[in-house]
């Protein structure tokens, strides 16, 4: 049961960084009813929020790189960040301001954006040989890269404060007041990691290519369809409230392979806590390592990534060979 | 039993596979021969469900094809692919395991009956030397047993299995045909084959199969097929035959001539 005892210790870390770090930085105030209003109020939804986003995110990376077996695939790279960005962008340009459900125009907007986006990436794929992988990403990206562009005009056409808006938009960010934001996110995050681990034998049939999971009688096309939608759904709640967080979705669970194996039933779990506790650290140093400035969380995340990225690429190649 | 009528598969637009008629009864060893492109992989793929059907019908045990979900359909066939799955990033035990799929749902767990065909499987193919070694590190020869078992883990009546020789060396060969051999005779496993070793497929199997520009080109007991003479006909290559010293059986042999064209 090595597999249980990683899962374990990687459970109890996350644990230990859940409830340590609201306390991190100082809360040197007279009062110590601001002191616990600011514990309760500000800093424990905050870490709360970065747990469930960093599962979410670290869940469906696994997801996409077992569907599509390929270690680059993520929900981003499929273009879900850029629709939601570009959204998000026009709401702030538009200078749009309601509320719907709670939720505020940006938020809206961007989820509405990344969900065109990835119904419009779907739909392109589908009129080449369907769902291919390769077809699939190359779309995604191009679709990433033109929305960038338009993202950019928009940010050119705006004046300094909204265009500030939305670059600060653009790097992600965990601060939140309250815990509105937790209840909107629990729900959504939470149904779909259990529906990915009611597939979790289907996705390791599914790693092992589309003919071992047809003949081992895995109905391939309808799970693609279902864990596709449905965390292309638990992303574009996640970058329409927190904006686009990079690279935790690529990251958590590469390393998760490495420490837990191939069995979805452990992966699952892990990268889930995994991706909670390494965003919730990932969070504490954007707000702790310039204090009183904060950093945003996104660059971050990027910052470690894009080694990350080189390292993989560098590893794959030398396996090849 | 399996039976196709008037079977179709276009795959891009091009008809593979045309009025494929067949009729397989349990128990039975049918070998699948032909030129390269007939469309005999596509046959045992079409069978699996892992490439639609265009038109006509497949029924499985007296049911529909297409009534059947893939789960289903996994516990009447079972099917070895043709290429190399070295890469395979698992244990040879947790791949194996991985064949009792179909016959779970989604909260059962692992239990006698799924450990009694893993065992099963493993001692059929004499795999439980390297349970615990990764796929990558298997020989061409160990990693076919190690598909093979992954297959008879789902405990179907059939197997399909496509080209499951033309990668080994040739003990490796006859080890894997004994192994086939043995499933079939020993513990009752229909067989479908494809392979291009036309002395193999006469001398071990029943039935066979000859496809050519994804029509049925030849069709009936083994036996019976080098007297038909439609062996040059089918691969457009004279043959000349020969006696095996050690069997005394009809072995044919590519002549040495050039093709007919």
């Amino acid at each position: 049961m090595k597999s249980l005892h990683v899962l374990l210790l990687i459970t109890l870390v996350s644990l230990i960084i859940l409830f340590s770090t609201p306390h991190l930085g100082v809360l040197k105030h007279s009062s110590p009813d601001i002191a616990s209003h600011i514990l309760m109020q500000i800093r424990i939804p905050r870490v709360l929020l970065a747990f469930i986003v960093g599962a979410g995110l670290a869940l469906c990376g696994l997801v996409f790189q077992s569907m599509f077996h390929n270690p680059l695939a993520t929900p981003f790279t499929l273009g879900v960040a850029s629709g939601a960005s570009l959204g998000a962008a026009l709401s702030v340009f538009f200078g749009l301001s309601f509320t719907f459900l709670g939720l505020d125009s940006t938020s809206l907007l961007a989820f509405i954006g990344a969900l065109a986006t990835i119904s419009f990436v779907y739909g392109i794929s589908r009129f080449g040989s369907g769902f291919s992988p390769e077809i699939l990403l190359l779309t995604g990206v191009a679709v990433s890269f033109f929305f960038s562009s338009l993202i950019l005009l928009t940010q050119y056409l705006s004046d300094m404060a909204d265009s500030f808006q939305i670059l600060r938009w653009l790097m992600g960010n965990l601060s939140i007041v309250g815990y509105h934001e937790v209840w909107h996110l629990l729900p959504i995050i939470s149904l779909v990691i259990g529906l990915v681990f009611f597939f979790r034998r289907d996705l390791n049939l599914l790693t092992a290519g589309d003919e071992i999971a047809l003949s081992r009688g895995v109905s391939v096309k309808r799970l693609r369809y279902v864990l596709f939608f449905s965390t292309s759904i638990c992303i574009g709640a996640i970058v329409a409230l927190c904006g686009p967080i990079g690279f935790v979705g690529m990251m958590v669970p590469h390393i998760c392979r490495l420490l837990i194996g191939q069995d979805h039933c452990w992966l699952i779990p892990a990268s889930c806590v995994f991706g909670g506790g390494f965003l919730i650290v990932c969070d504490s140093v954007a707000r702790l390592a310039l204090a009183p400035a904060e950093i945003p969380v996104g660059v971050i995340t990027t910052l470690l990534g894009g080694p990350f990225f080189l390292w993989l690429l560098i590893r794959s190649r030398t396996h090849i060979s | 039993m399996i039976q196709t009528h008037y079977l179709n598969v276009d795959i891009a637009q091009k008809r593979r596979l045309d009025d494929i008629n067949l009729q397989l009864s349990p128990h039975d060893y049918l070998c699948i021969i032909g030129p390269n492109g007939a469309g005999k992989s596509t046959l045992l793929k079409t069978l699996m469900g892992i490439v639609p059907v265009n038109g006509g019908s497949i029924l499985i045990a007296d049911q529909p094809h297409e009534q059947l979900s893939q789960k289903q359909l996994a516990r009447h066939l079972s099917y070895v692919a043709q290429s190399h799955q070295q890469h395979l990033d698992f244990t040879v035990a947790d791949f194996i395991k991985m064949g009792r799929y179909p016959h779970h749902g989604v909260f059962s767990c692992w239990e006698a009956a799924d450990q009694a065909a893993f065992d099963n499987a493993l001692y059929l193919t004499d795999t439980e030397t390297f349970l615990t070694r990764q796929i990558p590190t298997l020989s061409g020869g160990e990693c076919q047993r190690v598909m093979i078992a992954a297959a008879l883990c789902q405990q179907a009546p059939f197997l399909l299995l496509d080209e499951p020789t033309s990668f080994l060396d040739p003990r490796h060969q006859v080890e894997v045909h004994h192994l086939i051999q043995n499933l079939n005779q020993q513990h009752q496993i229909g067989i479908i084959e494809v392979t291009h070793d036309i002395n193999h497929a006469l001398q071990h199997s029943q039935h066979l199969l000859a496809l050519k520009a994804g029509k049925v080109f030849w069709t009936g007991r083994s036996e019976d097929f080098l007297v038909s003479s439609a062996l040059s006909s089918l691969y457009d290559q004279e043959f000349v035959l020969a006696k095996h010293p050690e069997t005394g059986r009809d072995i044919a042999l590519p002549s040495e001539r050039v093709p007919l064209r």
